[in-house]
């Protein structure tokens, strides 16, 4: 191929067509890469929050064996997201970090000491969507826009919906997150 | 770099080198997912991806997902290496060396 003349102009043209193309792709690879994850996360909801609902007495011990649960999913998705950059580190990265969120709301739960089991529950996707609107920010607005649904649903059921919180934490925050995943995945 | 790399400098060759360069290291992109970001066509896209795999700069892997047909494309060490060169040979234009 003959190698053509650039003007100013052509390269300022051409940087920015490559920079728009840099920039899409990395925000579709963010939305693939946050979709497993928010589906996984959007089935766990719907069965914790209803199945504490049903069983409130059991509600430690549901929770215990989701997060058990969500812990060895969570790793095998990284492991089939990109088997060959993420070694065992990342299995171990993916326990620890588990530990450590577990540990945030431990301590903010006897720190804060919230009165009912309903406060208890809105607490962890208060937080969620937090952290998604900001992140979201940063990288893409589609995990902006999840936070927000998360977040004003979750507000809604909790001043508005106090005697059916659970169930509605479950299957409308649940199924928001599980409709955030089938978003991010389109391009 | 002496001329600028008429390989990549075609708009959607652009966009795709583009598009792979933004994934991390060794990280693959679905052809079906390529194309809606580079929003080109599939005879296009495709036409174009041979291109880049001759000049050794993207490889393409072909299997079966669901037993469903999956082309995956990459950028190779020399197409990332081609790329960065081409966009510096770019930002030299519109500020040369000797001015910066």
């Amino acid at each position: 191929m003959e190698p053509p003349v650039i003007s100013p102009e052509q390269a300022a043209d051409a940087l920015k067509l490559a920079d728009a193309a840099e920039l899409r792709s990395a925000r579709a690879y963010t939305y693939q890469r946050f979709a497993p994850y928010l589906f996984l996360w959007g089935v766990i909801w719907v069965v914790g929050y209803g199945a504490t609902d049903l069983l409130p007495r059991l509600a430690g011990s549901i929770w215990i064996g989701l997060l058990l649960v969500a812990l060895a999913v969570s790793m095998a998705i990284g492991r089939s997201a990109a088997p060959d950059r993420l070694g065992p580190k990342s299995n171990w990265r993916t326990a620890l970090s588990f530990t450590a969120v577990w540990a945030f709301f431990a301590s903010t739960y006897a720190v804060m000491a919230p009165v009912s089991g309903m406060q208890q529950g809105a607490f962890p996707p208060l937080v969620v969507a937090f952290l998604y609107i900001l992140v979201g920010l940063w990288t893409g607005l589609r995990l902006a826009i999840a936070g927000l649904a998360v977040g004003a649903l979750t507000l809604g059921g909790f001043f508005y919906l106090p005697q059916h919180f659970l169930l509605w934490e479950g299957f409308v925050g649940g199924g928001a997150l599980i409709l955030a995943g089938l978003w991010f995945r389109r391009v | 770099m002496a001329e600028i790399d008429a390989v990549i400098h075609q708009p959607v060759r652009l966009k795709i080198m583009a598009a792979l360069k933004a994934l991390p290291l060794h990280d693959q992109i679905e052809f079906v997912r390529l194309r809606k970001i580079v929003d080109a066509t599939e005879g296009n896209l495709g036409a174009h991806i041979q291109t880049l795999e001759q000049a050794g700069y993207v490889a393409v892997e072909k299997d079966f997902a669901d037993n469903k047909p999956r082309t995956r494309v990459k950028l190779t060490k020399q197409g990332r290496r081609a790329f960065e060169d081409y966009v510096a040979y770019l930002r030299d234009i519109l500020q040369p060396p000797e001015n910066k």
